[in-house]
């Protein structure tokens, strides 16, 4: 694959699927700054395997990988990652501040309740929130489609008692 | 809340945000305009700097006593001959290891699934503990540097007991440090006391993904 056609194809990638990038930095990264970094070395990631993508999966499977498993490593080796932006523009991305909803507790504590789960089961979490197949999860997290459905159902039920906490 | 109610709570709140979430296409562009960054450029300079004294620190200690081992070995001090040869190759065998392990985590190929990946990264991370234990190891041989043959001489009971005592002391130690520091004893408290502190931090926190990632493997085997 020639730079050019690589350097389209990340732009590309980046510019339809940003959502993915942004939803497990948030997941994963409560504060903002660090966030940004976050970001930026998925991108560094994605750009770094663009030659490397294999078409039998979805883009979204292997965005959601590369995300992932940079969001899981991003704070075991934290204290070198921020050598690796000192050339890039601080503002590159802008992160939105988030607005209060009129469902704010009940996101407070879904928040609540993903923050307090260990880094796989975020990883879970989130792609069961993104309403993403058994099928899809498994590919991405690697473990067979009745574990997932066995993981999915103890977070379902997790969710549950905690949501009949709050109406209580 | 049910199940729908909750997804949708999830993705509406996403949906607002992701709206307003701008990647600048300049910044994209400069992304693929960067070097591809190599293992050295992202080395912390403090880990360079340490390995490329333990490299010089084996390279001249082994040139050194190669030398005495051919030219001069009848004259040589024995013990400081052998206690120097055991460190400077227990030094040589951690350099070998702590390279090995740098240089594979860099290659981990992170488009593979999560579980695979993680648990790549924690063992080899974790696998540092085997650079430690050799390290611990060398404790005897930093108290007998100095023995000489005029000791069996001229040394009174006192003198023997005090030298013995702290080299059997750190024989004992560094012999049970050998055996023990490994990953099935990371919640006891002698293990977090000697590996408390910040750089050990990413050390800590692979064992603690690792502990996860068999949770699910074993929730694999027992499906």
């Amino acid at each position: 694959m020639k730079k050019q056609e690589q350097q389209h194809i990340f732009e590309s990638i980046i510019e339809q699927h940003k959502g993915i990038l942004f939803k497990v930095a948030r997941t994963y990264c409560p504060d903002e700054e660090d966030r940004q970094d976050l970001i930026q070395e998925m991108m560094i990631q994605i750009w770094q395997s663009v030659h490397k993508y294999n078409d039998q999966y979805k883009i979204s499977t292997w965005l959601y990988r590369i995300s992932l498993n940079v969001a899981i490593s991003f704070y075991r080796k934290n204290s070198t990652r921020t050598k690796k932006f000192t050339d890039l523009n601080e503002q590159m991305i802008e992160i939105p501040a988030e607005e209060k909803s009129e469902n704010e507790t009940q996101l407070n504590l879904l928040e609540q309740l993903i923050s307090e789960l260990k880094e796989i089961d975020k990883a879970l979490m989130i792609l069961y929130l993104e309403d993403k197949s058994h099928i899809e999860i498994a590919e991405i997290l690697g473990m067979s489609v009745s574990n997932v459905g066995t993981k999915v159902g103890r977070i379902k039920e997790k969710l549950k008692t905690r949501f009949s906490q709050l109406k209580s | 809340m049910d199940e729908l109610e909750i997804k949708k709570l999830w993705q509406s709140t996403n949906d607002k945000l992701e709206k307003s979430f701008v990647i600048d296409k300049k910044n994209t562009e400069e992304i693929t305009h960067m070097k591809v960054f190599s293992l050295l450029s992202s080395m912390k300079p403090i880990k360079f700097f340490a390995l490329l004294v333990g490299i010089l620190w084996v390279g001249i200690g082994g040139i050194a006593l190669s030398s005495i081992y051919l030219n001069s070995f009848n004259e040589a001090n024995k013990f400081f001959l052998f206690s120097a040869s055991i460190q400077v190759g227990l030094t040589a065998i951690s350099l070998y290891i702590y390279l090995y392990q740098l240089i594979t985590i860099y290659q981990i190929d992170i488009t593979e699934p999560i579980i695979r990946t993680q648990e790549k990264l924690s063992s080899l991370k974790i696998s540092t503990l085997l650079v430690t234990r050799l390290l611990f190891l060398q404790l005897p041989v930093w108290t007998t540097f100095w023995w000489n043959e005029t000791m069996l001489t001229d040394w009174g009971i006192l003198q023997w007991i005090m030298t013995l005592f702290f080299t059997l002391s750190f024989t004992v130690i560094a012999i049970w440090l050998f055996f023990n520091i490994k990953y099935e004893n990371r919640n006891k408290k002698w293990f977090q006391l000697i590996f408390s502190g910040k750089e050990w931090t990413p050390l800590m926190k692979s064992m603690e993904l690792l502990e996860q990632v068999e949770e699910y493997k074993d929730q694999n085997a027992s499906t």
